[in-house]
């Protein structure tokens, strides 16, 4: 039942523990506000709607004033009348109460959904630097959690601010209508409801957040000590692992017994407040009925009023909480929306190039003095095969990265047929440039959508052709649907060579002009590995490849190996004249083959 | 789980004691409100003179009375929370204390994230379903049963109307709450899907922009996103519809006591009083239903998660301890007598006869599940065999006590698994007591000195949650260390060096024959040249060992292993 209370529920106090406070709400309020204005025209018959209900709430409570008078007066002959009228206002009521709520659902589901689709085309087009600096986590955060909290306020806060104020006004304006000295006494309950949640309100959130935080440090170690169940049970270390979790455990009740009966607490303080207005009007209205300044039909209306009153004044305070939680999300969506996009600024076509690459004096850095590329110069001739080797950290990736134009170099140009890649359509650049990476990615879907992913409008017979040349045709077959199988949770239910495999039928399909591998297979079984290693052979054929090599037999059929060295290149050449220099590759060859140590 | 829950008798009994003295407060203040009115104002026993006095006195006793009633909902609170909270850090405690009694086949067959949602979600929700039952039932209760009794009291006709309109909302709420429900698992579902495309496109960043399929994605996203917010407009419009509805029934019930109300006041039998009285008794009975249909929710969903908990409680240890206390003359002596095991009907090792002499390098290579894990795994008894016998120094590993056992024992596994705190202390899990130079020392052994000096922070540099901030070949190098710091005479090796390159590794492997010469070594490996220098290999094939010897007399010898020889360094 997130997110929805029946009328006239005790709202639990939760939402007082979150505390976050953001950096210019302002800003991003009016930033949050020109999404609303798009949709003026629901906005517009929400404001009408809630208006309408309001008014109805105020007028109810006269129409039953006016009832109990005549009971008391013995006018029974015009009872029905009123009751009648009443039940018609009541009707009313009901009917834009409807329309209140209907509106509020669709303007906050429109304004989410445009949020959400905002932020996602953002996030397709940032910069890969963006994805590999901040925390996949992080990033997932707030596109749920702080969409969905966005969401949550708008859908609810608003709409409900919106009628608190109004309903205020109009109850506070009624009172004063009926008897101004009974609607002064009155306002001592507010007085008292807004001390009294002042005062448990920042003990409450104090007691919450630290909660808060032993909850999820009580989490974590429940999760690793269980993700991590046969390291804590191959090292003993049950009965330690046990008493740092009780001492948390008993820390996060004494906690949670003081925050919850606080929470507890705030229940019956507020049914005492309003069980003491309920005496105030009792008492002083009888006193100012037996003066006959009112009669007792004001009474009874009175009692409905304190309470109209009182409920908007609790919520505004509880809704302030929740509001400024979602300004701070919404700071950190827009910070999102606000990086800069990849430089899509080339315009030059890729099509009929040869698929020539050269890097010229090429230098990059990740971070700013951090340098992972030095001077690096290397021309690759078309349909030639360059194995890059060397220790992990020696720039290997980078080298792929630049080509891909992931990243932009410091200084120094890439040049594919003599055209820097920089005035080439990143699109055609990469569209003619299919890469097969070390982490086999698959997305969720179909096996047959997953090969063409690479190529749309692949027809069957070139699926076919391409799943025969990568190996993967038999293993396809045998999966229980073929190539409608759907793969699971990102290729959960098949096996990393698997997933492998079809990646370079991906690539196949795809094909490209110019051809980069990074042909880690260290999980992989050797039978498997051998269909990868056959896949990825006839895949090179005719192809402009640079290979990030780990094996032998790829780095001896290269025409070039480039030896990288903390970011330089050390030695370049064919794999007999470098093992005749005896230099850093033969050292390498040495113990990456025959497993010695020199 | 019910004896847990007596421990804390006495605050469980006062609490709806307390909470009992709350409602009976609530349900006073209209009939004083009602003695104001018609006696105070009408004065309708004094011939229609008003009583000022009585008016005072009754508001003073009212106040009184709301005074009292705040004490009592508070002092509920107070031992609710006591007996709910300590119930429920009795139950976190003892569940967590069981399953870390349990092999790690009874946790795989619960699952990781499963064990961890029962000892820390499904807790808290039993210990809410106890607060509601001592606390928001009992007050919801009362509140039904004695707004009732104190209108029947006022005027027996004012039951027409509690008969009328009882029936109409708890079928309302019944019906909203059954149509939302499933609505509710079909957004989770909708949800998911949103979360799962997000979540493909960040970690498949690369892919998506090298095929250039931005827009594609953008397309996907979209679906998933109309649908989820679809579902969402669904859920709102029902509830769009509820709240007018039940309004509606609220208002036409009050109505429905001023009209009949009216009539008995015409016909002398009731006062306007009562009839102020009996318009705030129906609020807050009705009131009180809608709540009730929550609490019950609340009490469905506690039940559910008490069952998971109560499954993970009553999970007895399938493997335990045996009487053997662990000296042996013999040290680091593992033998496999014609074993079979396996997870589920089918054995993944069959019949396995090998042994290993202390102070022996073993390494063991085989396809990827052909169950080399699975066999390691039987020395520190995660399982148990299912026919033969697996002997530790002589003696039968279920005869062992296991700690006794696993103390003998040392694994490194494939997934380095490390803890969220510094690195130093991660690796002093090896041996708690060890010193600095120990803890260095291992490390030097392992490889991971130099990176670890270099950290910000050296040896107590934090892991960061799941090992995040450091990289594959850094963790399962810290992992290493770990283990070796163990000291233990036999050192388990589950391919946990893969991700190191070669020449890493060979310097790993020299270091710790160098240092550790007496300790039993068995290393997993995925790569021949990890395991080349090893005294014997065993060749796992199919689940049964295909061959097992020197790497030179294999290359002889064993068809398979050559195969394998040939396609990881030779040209394939």
């Amino acid at each position: 039942m997130r997110g929805y209370r029946l009328p006239g529920m005790r709202v639990r106090r939760d939402r007082a523990a979150r505390s976050e406070k953001p950096k210019d709400g302002r800003k991003t309020m009016l930033r949050l506000f020109a999404y609303f204005r798009r949709e003026s025209l629901i906005a517009a018959g929400l404001f009408g709607a809630v208006l309408a209900v309001v008014v109805c709430s105020v007028t109810v409570p006269g129409l039953q004033s006016l009832a109990i008078d005549r009971i008391a007066a013995g006018r029974f002959d015009s009872l029905p009348y009123v009751l009648a009228v009443m039940l018609g206002v009541y009707g009313i009521n009901c009917i834009c109460t409807f329309f209140q709520s209907l509106l509020s659902a669709r303007l906050s589901q429109r304004v989410v959904k445009r949020m959400r689709e905002e932020l996602f085309e953002k996030i397709t087009n940032l910069p890969i630097s963006y994805t590999d600096n901040h925390p996949h986590g992080d990033i997932m955060s707030r596109m749920t959690n702080d969409v969905e909290n966005i969401s949550n306020t708008v859908s609810q806060s608003l709409s409900s601010m919106f009628s608190g104020i109004l309903m205020i006004a109009g109850t506070v304006f009624m009172m004063i209508y009926y008897c101004p000295a009974l609607a002064a006494l009155s306002c001592i309950t507010v007085v008292m409801t807004l001390g009294i949640t002042k005062l448990l309100a920042s003990a409450l959130r104090r007691s919450y957040t630290k909660r808060q935080a032993l909850l999820g440090t009580l989490n974590a170690k429940t999760e690793e000590t269980i993700t991590g169940f046969k390291t804590v049970t191959a090292y003993n270390r049950q009965k330690q692992t046990i008493l740092d979790f009780e001492k948390t455990s008993d820390e996060l009740t004494k906690t949670g017994i003081i925050a919850e009966i606080l929470a507890g607490s705030m229940g019956p303080c507020m049914n005492v407040i309003n069980n003491t207005g309920f005496v105030i009007i009792a008492a002083f209205g009888g006193y100012f009925a037996i003066k006959g300044i009112i009669s007792i039909g004001v009474i009874s209306a009175f009692i409905v009023y304190a309470k109209q009153f009182g409920r908007p004044i609790d919520e505004l305070a509880q809704i302030y909480g929740q509001i400024q939680g979602a300004i701070a999300g919404a700071e950190r969506v827009f910070e999102v929306m606000d990086g800069k996009d990849e430089d899509k600024s080339g315009s030059r076509s890729m099509e009929g190039l040869d698929g020539v690459i050269e890097f010229k004096n090429v230098n990059f850095s990740y971070y700013p003095g951090k340098q992972v590329l030095y001077d690096f110069s290397l021309k690759i001739d078309a349909g030639k095969k360059v194995a890059l080797v060397g220790a992990t950290g020696s720039g290997k990736t980078t080298v792929v990265n630049l080509l891909m134009r992931f990243y932009d170099t410091d200084s120094g140009e890439i040049l594919i047929d003599g055209v820097n890649i920089k005035d080439i359509d990143c699109r055609s650049l990469r569209r003619n440039t299919a890469i097969v990476l070390q982490d086999a990615v698959l997305f969720s879907d179909t096996i047959e959508n997953n090969l063409k992913y690479s190529n749309p409008r692949a027809d069957d017979e070139a699926v076919e052709k391409a799943a025969k040349m990568s190996n993967c045709r038999n293993m396809i077959a045998h999966m229980p649907r073929g190539y409608k199988t759907f793969l699971t949770g990102a290729g959960q239910n098949i096996s990393q060579g698997q997933k492998q495999l079809l990646t370079i039928c991906r690539a196949f399909l795809a094909e490209p002009e110019i051809l980069v591998l990074d042909e880690a297979t260290s999980s992989v079984d050797t039978r498997t590995e051998k269909n990868i290693q056959n896949a990825m052979v006839r895949l090179m054929n005719d192809r402009t490849s640079l290979i990030i090599a780990h094996r032998l037999s790829t780095i001896r059929d290269a025409d070039i190996i480039v030896v990288m060295d903390k970011g330089r290149i050390s030695e370049m050449g064919s794999h007999e004249s470098l093992m005749e220099k005896k230099g850093t590759y033969y050292r390498l060859y040495m113990t990456q083959f025959a497993g010695k140590t020199t | 789980m019910l004896e847990y829950l007596k421990k804390y008798w006495l605050w469980a009994a006062l609490a709806p004691l307390f909470m009992c003295g709350e409602v009976f407060m609530d349900l006073l203040q209209p009939r004083l409100m009602k003695t104001i009115v018609d006696e105070g104002v009408l004065g309708l026993s004094n011939g229609g003179v008003g009583d000022l006095g009585l008016i005072s006195t009754t508001g003073a006793k009212m106040i009184g009375l709301v005074a009292v009633g705040g004490f009592c909902g508070v002092m509920s609170g107070v031992f609710a929370n006591l007996c709910s909270q300590n119930f429920g850090n009795d139950l976190r405690k003892a569940a967590f204390r069981n399953t870390l009694a349990l092999s790690p086949g009874q946790t795989d067959r619960f699952s990781t994230g499963s064990i961890i949602t029962r000892i820390t979600n499904d807790i808290t929700q039993v210990q809410q379903l106890v607060t509601q039952c001592i606390r928001g039932f009992v007050r919801t209760g009362m509140l039904i049963v004695g707004g009732i009794v104190c209108m029947l009291s006022l005027d027996l006709s004012f039951g027409a109307v509690i008969a009328c309109s009882l029936p109409f909302i708890l079928f309302c709420v019944i019906y909203f709450i059954g149509r939302a429900n499933p609505m509710f698992g079909i957004l989770q579902q909708k949800l998911d899907n949103v979360n799962s495309v997000m979540q493909e496109n960040i970690t498949g960043a690369r892919v998506v922009k090298a095929y250039v399929r931005e827009d594609y994605e953008n397309a996907r996203f979209g679906k998933a996103n109309n649908e989820l917010v679809d579902t969402q407009l669904n859920i709102l419009v029902l509830f769009s519809y509820m709240t007018p509805i039940m309004n509606i029934l609220l208002n036409a019930s009050v109505v429905a006591v001023i009209f009949l109300g009216g009539i008995r006041v015409r016909g002398g039998g009731l006062t306007p009083g009562a009839v102020m009285a009996a318009i705030t008794y129906i609020t807050q009975i009705l009131n009180a239903v809608m709540r009730m249909t929550m609490i019950f929710q609340t009490i469905s969903r506690g039940t559910a998660s008490g069952r998971r908990v109560m499954e993970l409680l009553e999970c007895s240890p399938a493997i335990t301890d045996g009487d053997f206390e662990g000296e042996t003359r013999l040290k680091g002596k593992v033998e496999f007598k014609n074993v079979s095991f396996g997870y589920g009907k089918t054995d993944i090792l069959k019949n396995i006869s090998f042994t290993v002499n202390p102070g022996e390098t073993i390494g063991i290579l085989g396809e990827t599940g052909c169950g080399k894990t699975s066999l390691v795994q039987l020395i520190p008894r995660f399982y148990d065999v299912r026919e033969g016998a697996v002997l530790v120094d002589g003696v039968d590993v279920r005869d062992y006590k296991l700690e006794a056992l696993r103390d003998k024992v040392s694994l490194s596994l494939q997934k380095s698994e490390l803890f969220n705190t510094t690195i130093k202390e991660n690796i002093l899990w090896g041996r708690q007591d060890a010193s600095d130079e120990d803890v260095a020392k291992a490390a030097e052994i392992a490889r991971a000195k130099d990176f670890i000096e270099n950290s910000p922070d050296g040896f107590d540099t934090l892991v960061a949650e799941k090992g995040m901030s450091l990289s594959g070949g850094q963790k399962q190098r810290i992992a290493v260390s770990r283990s070796i710091l163990k000291g233990a005479e036999i050192l388990i090796f589950d391919d946990c060096t893969g991700a190191l390159d070669l020449k890493t590794e060979a310097e790993l492997y020299e270091r710790l024959n160098k240092a550790e010469k007496n300790m039993t070594k068995i290393i997993i490996a995925q790569r021949i040249a990890s395991v080349k220098s090893a005294d014997r290999i065993a060749v796992i094939d199919g689940g049964r060992l295909a061959a097992f010897d020197s790497h030179e007399r294999l290359l002889e010898t064993s068809e398979i292993y050559r195969d394998i020889y040939n396609s990881q360094l030779k040209a394939g």
